[in-house]
């Protein structure tokens, strides 16, 4: 009888440290559907809310072309990257891969993507050139050919706490603060200790932060550059040949958000601190995240409210890119064709997509979204067409943020550097990098 | 169709007329090799090969897609002597491996010390002890992310009943590294635990009985018997939780991605952004290269000066 206690107290445990390999197996996840004998690779990276309703997109895909199957891979954009770089090596690039646009000039200048003039209206295809904006028309070409479909204009805004901003006196409808001064009283309104003193009042206790008004943790890089093209600055001169990251606007665009952790302590200090979590339990009132957290707002219990990404600097802008789909350049015969069947099925369906929360790159699409059903995309997508920024394009631009720019900007926000030896560093290795890549 | 003659006490001898009588030593030898042919091969061609191959493409730009790759001679290693990411990376590898190898091997002998007492269920302990081993990095990282968490973490929960105020652990660069330590030796002493096992039941027992019988105590016992009799196998942990610490990539790509700042960049970690972020294999193998050799020379001296000591 001991013994068989004992098997079972055995067994128990293993269960129980069994348990965290079941978490982790959900994560980089592939996907199988359908029963067609052709079967399509799709490698992509939305790991965030928005990969969901890709899911449910591609079911439906399947359904209705029953010839075609598509087993769809979710990797971390990063590992993404370094496993494709292998793929195209070894010539077993999946068949289909979903990118930013700020990849297709690398990849387009290693020869290793397939032109797409020929699925475009203007060479004779499908995706009318017309119905996509400039900026992310423009971000399909590389040396004037285009080489990518474009998914979507995804970008940052801010998803507020609703019954906080109440708390507070706040108003969620009104009009929000156009410039720092402004959005700093505001998040000193929204941050509270653990006595419910908000960080305007004298006997503010810094050190017991129970409800933060915002936070820097959250993507440092496009935040940044909205914040310098606020402050009127650029990352690389226009003719693109010198580094200008730590001009005087550079560095003002910084100092405003370390300013907001170690003056005014309405951020926590962003190592450590899961910001989204921080939402979802209450800590955090103003959350800057991006059209890609719709599906998670409405898992959490949080009456959120999504609005336009802050204003810090006297000109208002915000950052947004592309899901970008390309093609292999090997890709030939039957796999092209059902490639080409099930991107143009994904660019008729763009309507779908936008229940990610994240705005159709066809302007038609965009037009045709009624704000009852989609809030978040109207308000975040009408600021991208108004003041939108994107991201530096270049052969070398994942070297330039990766190696260059986003460690020193968290060294800056985490109190390592200041603003102004931070953006110098990071403008000198920029700078080795876009002159070797030249 | 056999051999004639037989050695007497040998058994018949089943060798063909045509193969010559071979002795004991030179069949010995052959043996040896034909056991050791598999490995051989298999490390020529996925280890040596490749080794091979990182040092040829460290003398080259070599970006692995672009078709061109010219020839930069020692351009690569004169860049990295510059790159001042490098060092300070090798900086934080140094740290991190010292942390790790002194506290997993005390950490490894304690547990064996432990589980080699005669005391019911040992081998239940010893199971226990050895399955964070079993984890994979990706599993061990993300537990311990969530364990050291500054705002829900379990850690910063029961340190907080003895008054002590949330740390951040993985967001103070004066932690991030021992706290990556911390993580690697619950994950890795599993397996030198069991290395020290099996050296402390090399010990004949009749050592420390002699020593009982001249009045020894424990404390005595462990540091004039254990220890000195250990010192093959410390050498042993210590020289292969060098090599394997110092190329540690895992736990900081998983739980800090560097940060903050670059704080937890080690060499593996730089490399990695190097070669396979950045595209810059060249530059990324002189890294590789840089690290095998330092390591290399490390493992050297480490023998040098712990094998003066070492009683086998």
């Amino acid at each position: 009888m001991n013994g068989n206690i004992f098997r079972l107290v055995i067994l128990a445990l293993l269960a129980v440290l069994a348990l965290p390999f079941a978490a982790v197996a959900q994560d980089g996840e592939v996907t199988d559907l359908g029963e067609g004998d052709l079967k399509v690779s799709f490698w992509h990276g939305l790991g965030g809310s928005d990969g969901a309703t890709l899911n449910e997109m591609l079911v439906n895909f399947v359904d209705e072309n029953p010839d075609i199957g598509v087993t769809a891979e979710l990797i971390p954009w990063d590992t993404l990257y370094a496993k494709l770089q292998a793929a195209f090596l070894a010539g077993t690039p999946p068949d289909l891969v979903l990118m930013h646009a700020s990849e297709l000039p690398q990849y387009a200048s290693y020869g290793v993507i397939r032109e797409m003039s020929d699925w475009y209206t203007s060479g004779g295809g499908w995706l009318p050139d017309e119905d996509l904006a400039p900026s992310t028309y423009g971000g399909m070409h590389y040396d004037g050919v285009l080489y990518g479909i474009p998914l979507d204009n995804h970008g940052m805004g801010q998803w507020i706490n609703v019954d906080h901003f109440e708390a507070a006196g706040l108003d969620p409808d009104g009009p929000m603060p156009d410039s720092y001064e402004g959005w700093v009283e505001l998040f000193q309104q929204l941050t509270l200790d653990e006595n419910g003193n908000n960080a305007a009042s004298d006997d503010f206790d810094a050190e017991n932060v129970v409800q933060w008004g915002y936070s820097v943790r959250q993507y440092p890089r496009v935040i940044f550059l909205a914040h310098l093209a606020q402050h009127g600055g650029s990352l690389v001169s226009e003719d693109g040949t010198t580094v200008t990251v730590n001009s005087e606007a550079g560095i003002a665009a910084l100092q405003n958000s370390v300013d907001l952790v170690y003056k005014y302590n309405v951020s926590p200090v962003p190592a450590g601190f899961n910001a989204w979590e921080g939402y979802a339990n209450g800590a955090l009132s103003v959350l800057p995240a991006g059209t890609w957290f719709l599906n998670f707002s409405r898992t959490i219990d949080v009456n959120s409210k999504a609005i336009a990404f802050n204003q810090f600097g006297p000109e208002p802008a915000a950052w947004f890119g592309a899901h970008t789909f390309f093609v292999p350049a090997i890709l030939e015969g039957e796999k092209l064709g059902a490639v080409e069947t099930l991107l143009q099925w994904v660019s008729a369906n763009q309507g779908h997509w936008a229940m990610s929360g994240q705005v159709p790159a066809l302007l038609s699409v965009q037009a045709s979204l009624d704000p009852e059903n989609f809030p978040s995309n109207i308000v975040m997508g009408a600021s991208f067409a108004d003041h939108g920024v994107v991201d530096f394009s270049s052969t070398v631009t994942a070297e330039l943020y990766r190696t260059g720019l986003e460690p020193e900007l968290n060294a800056a926000l985490n109190g390592q550097k200041t603003a102004e030896q931070a953006l110098n560093d990071a403008a000198e290795r920029m700078q080795a990098i876009l002159d070797r890549g030249e | 169709m056999t051999g004639a003659s037989a050695r007497p006490g040998a058994g018949p001898d089943w060798r063909p007329a045509w193969l010559p009588e071979i002795n004991l030593k030179r069949r010995e030898e052959i043996a040896a090799w034909l056991f050791l042919t598999p490995f051989l091969i298999f490390f020529a061609v996925f280890i040596g090969r490749a080794m091979f191959a990182a040092v040829q493409m460290s003398f080259y730009d070599w970006h692995a897609l672009r078709p061109s790759r010219p020839f930069v001679s020692f351009e690569n290693y004169e860049e990295l002597l510059r790159d001042d990411v490098f060092w300070f990376a090798l900086k934080n590898t140094i740290v991190f491996t010292a942390m790790t190898v002194a506290g997993t091997t005390v950490v490894a002998l304690a547990a064996a010390l432990a589980v080699t007492q005669p005391v019911r269920q040992a081998n239940f302990f010893r199971v226990l002890l050895y399955m964070p081993s079993l984890f994979s990095v990706g599993a061990v990282g993300l537990i311990w992310v969530w364990l050291l968490n500054s705002q829900f973490g379990v850690i910063n929960y029961g340190l907080s009943f003895f008054g002590i105020r949330p740390v951040n652990w993985l967001g103070d660069p004066a932690l991030v590294l021992p706290a990556l330590s911390l993580t690697t030796i619950w994950w890795a002493f599993g397996f030198p635990m069991l290395i020290f096992i099996a050296g402390l039941q090399g010990i004949p027992e009749h050592l420390y009985e002699a020593a009982r019988i001249d009045g020894a105590n424990g404390r005595q016992l462990f540091f004039n018997i254990t220890l000195p009799l250990l010192r093959p196998t410390i050498l042993f942990v210590t020289v292969t939780g060098v090599i394997g610490h110092f190329q540690v990539y895992g736990q900081p790509f998983i739980m800090t991605n560097g940060g903050p700042g670059r704080s937890s960049y080690t060499v593996i970690f730089y490399f990695y952004h190097t070669a396979w972020a950045s595209f810059r294999m060249g530059y990324g193998a002189a890294v590789a290269v840089a690290l095998a050799v330092i390591m290399a020379v490390v493992t050297v001296v480490q023998f040098l000066v712990i094998s003066r000591r070492v009683e086998y």
